[in-house]
């Protein structure tokens, strides 16, 4: 059982983590509706990173070593995300360089985004426990519940001398969290889309018609918090020594699965649609994950200039679904 | 750690998106996109999410270098500014001002152009100043200013959402202006009727509800049977052209007998023709949208006017989503044309050969000035070969890549006595250079950028210029000082744009802040219209009424024969820009150059014996290259198409350089060629390796 307790400002929480963490809060405001544009993921698995410098003899290590931060007030699209990332990313140490560094501070989310979905997809609007450490919740008559779920919450807290709450708020914050959920708009087509793709009943001729609209922009799989694929490249320095990067990578670039021999198993654009897509809402993943890959955070809806992001693409699947699926 | 967010506007292409550069300690880690942008809300296309590669220190010319019989060696910028003031002095001593001229960068700010002409005029006395519209868009500037009085894009990218019709013109968006084309895409989705006319098969053409695959070159001959049938059925707006056009009879006249031999010459049968014209003229707000499939021929300039008779008899000019407009290929074309990096023309299109507009310059800038007209950039290059002009400053630009007919321009630039280049990498072009300066990028200076739409939005420093590069007006009033000139000695960029904005009526009510304020300012912008105007001529033309310009067909100056059977268009991939020398940096954007660059039809491949991806050659009357084939549906057999990117296999050493005669635009949209297939395996050569071989030229 988490316990609750009673916070009156922000400022307090930020000055008492601040003096063991860096403080990074990617909102511009904690308790705003809509998720940052830009997802979380990057303060763990780093847009460009370097992976090992080698001089001609030796290789030297390039881990990162961040000294201690707090992601404060994550929205729990993201966290859901940050969760599914941590699977993937289990034993890479450059990720894991910057993860066992940070605390995360969530935001429970009580009014719907205008693109967002998580409640449809089993990723919010509340934070759930096993995805922070520590949990803000605005209550409506003045001040924060602060909820602590992990011993690191607990240990981030400690010496704050807060009141603790009982179970009364804690219901009341499941009331707001489920009126939330409520006033999310219609999510049919999301089920209906997901139905179809988890089933593979979206035939091939479809995927092509959306593939056409796919400009290979890049903007959803950077925008993505559960994106993570990456490319790796070496580089020349200047005293002839070898770095070797890693650099986000898009599934959506016709070259991304090209091989060397030329032969590309996805040249086709609706085939590359098509595969995102599958990782996000297919079911071989959601056994890998325990969850599908896709957390509702409406982004790639948001950033498609191909107009093929999550809502758009659902909609236009939708009527492949089973009909007794509705 | 200092983490910075700098917001600015994307280097790439005319659409001017806005982007957010993310700094730490100086050094740019990531790029995002503006939500709230005026054009584009939140997206970007792939070169502007990997701007952040473009910028990279690495490759970047980080001192001044001068050319020794050995190569290039380092100098400081002293001894390279002595260099250059000697040399121009000399040129300028012996042959006088018109042997020497500036070629600037539709690439850099306003304030840069506007330093770069007026130092060619008020301080190296000529004329000789020109950017490289020539080869993208002059013939919209020399068609419309006829017709219209000025030749910018009529509307808005906003319209795009207001209309009833969408007509793309021999125009590619989704590549060219990849978020103006996902505006369209989404339009279009959302009920608009999109008709696309393109030889080639283009995203666009693919979802349109009409595509009229016309044949290379027959645009007047399509237009003009357009205007016919809707005058034969009475479709035109009578009412509008009554108030606000003169010309008809003679347009009516010209056209009459359109029909004849159309369906030959475009390739469309007269019944989609019908289809169009009573599609387009219907329309209660009908939008045309062009680029280079209409203004890289010969014809260029009667092709502008054509459109502009369209839509001017249909009255679909001077309304919110109506208008005709010019997509513009880079970033900051309308603002170099703007500035007056023109031989003809001063800030805001004032003409140098109107005594009034020269006086008041004159004054302005209390000097005499040139009153001979200058020199285009391919006048200088013809001049260079000649050896009457010998000293050319030059930046932003690779037109050994980019121009047509590569091998003359390189013979040309290496008959000067003094090439100054100043970029951020070493492009082939700088490779030639006796002088070379490390110019700064666009995230390490400031200034404004005018997109297609008009609009003049604020470019802002995120990162101080690497080693001791330098803004381009800033080297510019260098040299102005080195020649003993105080003409462009700005405190900063800011004092540049007031004193451009006093003299460019279009831009007089524009400043720093108000630009700010509103998110980029439209011109006209001036007393009358302070806070800009979104769409031009909606009570009249500059020129009072429009003029309808009978024109005829002209056909293609090289067309496919025995010895040449295939015609050579030339296309651009959206993930690539220019020369390349900014995205190629970007791994991903480098990785998507396809593994062949010759589009060709399966009818043709199969003739030829060509198979997908298979090496080919490549031949035309002025060259040779080698790349493989991409066998694509998207071309209509007959016609082969290539990027221009690439300096493995640049278009250009094939393309012909007949010259429209208004405005002497190369026709770079057709040339005869004739393709052969290599041993298969063989790994195509580059131009270098060709070069290297075959000395050269040819094969
Ligand atoms: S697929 Fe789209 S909505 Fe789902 S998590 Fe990714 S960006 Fe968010
Ligand atoms: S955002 Fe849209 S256009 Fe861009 S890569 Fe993703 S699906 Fe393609
Ligand atoms: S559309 Fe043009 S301005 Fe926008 S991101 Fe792409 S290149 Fe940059």
């Amino acid at each position: 059982m988490m316990s609750c307790y009673l916070l009156d400002t922000l400022e307090r929480l930020h000055s008492h983590l601040a003096r063991v963490y860096q403080i990074v809060q990617p909102l511009e405001d904690v308790g705003q509706s809509a998720p940052p544009l830009v997802s979380p993921k990057g303060y763990f698995f780093a847009e460009q990173e370097n992976l090992f410098v080698f001089d001609g003899e030796c290789f030297r290590e390039t881990l990162p070593q961040p000294p201690p931060f707090v992601l404060f007030g994550v929205q729990s699209c993201d966290l859901t995300a940050i969760a599914y990332q941590d699977q993937f990313f289990a034993r890479d140490p450059y990720y894991q360089a910057r993860r066992q560094q940070a605390l995360l501070v969530g935001i429970d989310c009580v009014t719907p985004c205008e693109h967002g979905f998580c409640a449809s997809v089993d990723a919010g609007p509340g934070v759930k426990a096993g995805c922070a450490d520590l949990i803000l919740h605005a209550r409506p008559e003045g001040g924060w519940m602060l909820m602590v779920c992990s011993d690191k919450g607990g240990e981030a807290i400690r010496g704050m001398e807060l009141d603790q709450m009982d179970d009364t708020e804690l219901r009341a914050r499941d009331r707001r969290i489920d009126d939330c959920i409520a006033a999310f708009p219609d999510d049919s087509h999301l089920h209906r889309g997901i139905a179809a793709i988890s089933q593979g009943r979206v035939p091939d001729q479809q995927w092509q018609q959306l593939g056409i609209q796919c400009l290979g922009c890049s903007g959803c799989t950077t925008l993505c918090p559960t994106c993570s694929c990456y490319g790796t490249r070496d580089l020349s320095e200047d005293q002839g020594d070898i770095r070797r990067q890693r650099f986000w990578d898009s599934c959506l670039y016709e070259s991304f699965q090209r091989e060397a021999s030329q032969h590309n198993p996805s040249e086709e654009a609706g085939e590359r649609v098509r595969r995102f897509w599958t990782h996000k809402f297919g079911d071989n993943f959601a056994k890998t994950f325990g969850r599908y890959g896709c957390v509702g955070c409406g982004r790639c809806e948001q950033t498609c200039p191909g107009v093929i992001g999550v809502h758009s693409v659902m909609r236009r699947i939708a009527d492949y679904a089973p009909d007794d699926d509705v | 750690m200092v983490s910075q967010t700098t917001t600015t506007i994307c280097p790439f292409c005319g659409v001017g998106c806005g982007l957010n550069l993310h700094t730490e300690d100086d050094r740019l880690i990531s790029v995002t996109p503006q939500l709230d942008h005026p054009v584009s809300r939140g997206q970007l296309c792939s070169k502007g999410w990997s701007s952040a590669y473009g910028v990279d220190l690495r490759g970047r010319i980080l001192h001044p270098l001068i050319r020794t019989p050995r190569g290039f060696r380092q100098a400081s910028w002293d001894e390279a500014l002595t260099t250059i003031g000697e040399a121009l002095q000399q040129v300028l001593n012996e042959d006088g001002p018109m042997a020497v001229g500036i070629i600037s960068s539709a690439r850099a700010t306003n304030e840069d152009n506007y330093a770069a002409q007026k130092l060619a005029r008020a301080v190296l006395k000529t004329n000789n100043i020109d950017h490289c519209a020539r080869i993208c868009h002059s013939p919209t500037v020399a068609g419309l200013k006829q017709t219209l009085g000025s030749g910018a894009m009529t509307n808005s990218a906003a319209d795009i959402f207001e209309t009833d019709l969408i007509v793309v013109f021999g125009a590619d968006p989704t590549e060219n202006h990849a978020i103006l084309g996902g505006h369209i895409m989404r339009a279009h989705l959302a009920g608009t009727k999109l008709i696309v006319v393109d030889p080639r098969r283009t995203r666009l053409a693919k979802l349109a509800d009409m595509h009229l695959q016309l044949k290379p070159g027959s645009n007047i001959a399509l237009i003009n049977a357009l205007i016919k049938t809707i005058l034969d059925n009475h479709w035109q707006d009578s009412e509008y052209i009554e108030a606000r056009c003169e010309g008809l009879v003679p347009l009516a006249a010209a056209v009459a007998n359109a029909y004849d031999g159309v369906e030959r010459t475009t390739g469309i049968d007269l019944e989609t023709i019908r289809e169009m014209a009573r599609a387009y003229s219907k329309a209660s707000r009908a939008m045309i949208f062009y680029g280079m499939g209409i203004t890289q021929y010969v014809s260029g300039t009667n092709n502008v006017i054509a459109l502009s008779n369209l839509a001017l008899v249909c009255g679909q000019i001077g309304r919110p989503g109506t208008g005709i407009n010019p997509l513009r290929g880079q970033n900051n074309v309308q603002g170099a044309c703007d500035m007056g990096c023109l031989p003809n023309v001063y800030p805001g299109y004032q003409a140098v050969a109107d005594l009034a507009a020269r006086d008041k310059f004159s004054h302005a800038w209390k000097t005499a000035l040139p009153e001979q007209p200058g020199l285009t950039s391919l006048g200088m290059s013809k001049a260079a070969l000649d050896g009457s002009f010998r000293a050319l400053i030059l930046f932003g630009e690779d037109p050994v890549i980019t121009d047509p007919d590569q091998n003359q321009e390189r013979l040309a630039l290496s008959k000067l006595d003094l090439l100054v280049v100043a970029e951020l990498t070493m492009t082939d072009t700088a490779r030639m250079a006796d002088v070379v300066l490390p110019a700064a990028s666009f995230a390490e200076k400031s200034g404004t950028f005018t997109n297609c739409e008009r609009r003049v939005q604020h470019v802002r420093q995120a990162l101080p210029p690497p080693g001791e590069a330098r803004g381009d007006w800033q080297w510019l009033a260098a040299i102005a000082r080195q020649l003993g000139s105080d003409q462009l000695d700005w405190s900063d960029s800011e004092a540049v744009f007031r004193e451009m904005a006093a003299l460019t009526p279009s831009y007089s009510a524009m400043s720093y802040p108000h630009i700010d304020e509103h998110c980029g300012l439209q011109w006209p912008c001036s007393a009358e219209t302070p806070d800009g105007t979104a769409v031009l001529h909606s009570n009249s033309f500059p020129i009072g009424r429009a003029r309808l310009i009978p024109v005829h067909p002209t056909e293609i100056d090289e067309s496919a024969d025995a010895e040449y059977p295939l015609l050579l268009t030339t296309n651009r991939l959206h993930f690539h820009y220019g020369c390349g020398s900014m995205t190629r940096k970007s791994p991903l954007l480098e990785r998507e150059i396809p593994p062949g660059l010759l589009f060709i039809n399966p009818a043709d491949a199969r003739d030829l014996g060509i198979l997908h991806r298979a090496p080919v050659g490549v031949r035309s009357r002025r060259g040779y290259l080698e790349t493989c084939a991409m066998v694509s549906e998207d071309l209509p057999p007959g016609l082969v198409s290539m990027p221009y990117h690439f300096r493995e296999a640049p278009s250009n050493q094939l393309t012909n350089n007949a010259q429209d005669p208004v405005t002497k635009m190369p026709e770079l949209k057709a040339c005869a060629v004739a393709v052969e297939p290599l041993p298969p395996g063989r790994v195509p050569r580059s131009m270098d390796q060709l070069n290297a071989e075959q000395g050269g030229i040819e094969r």
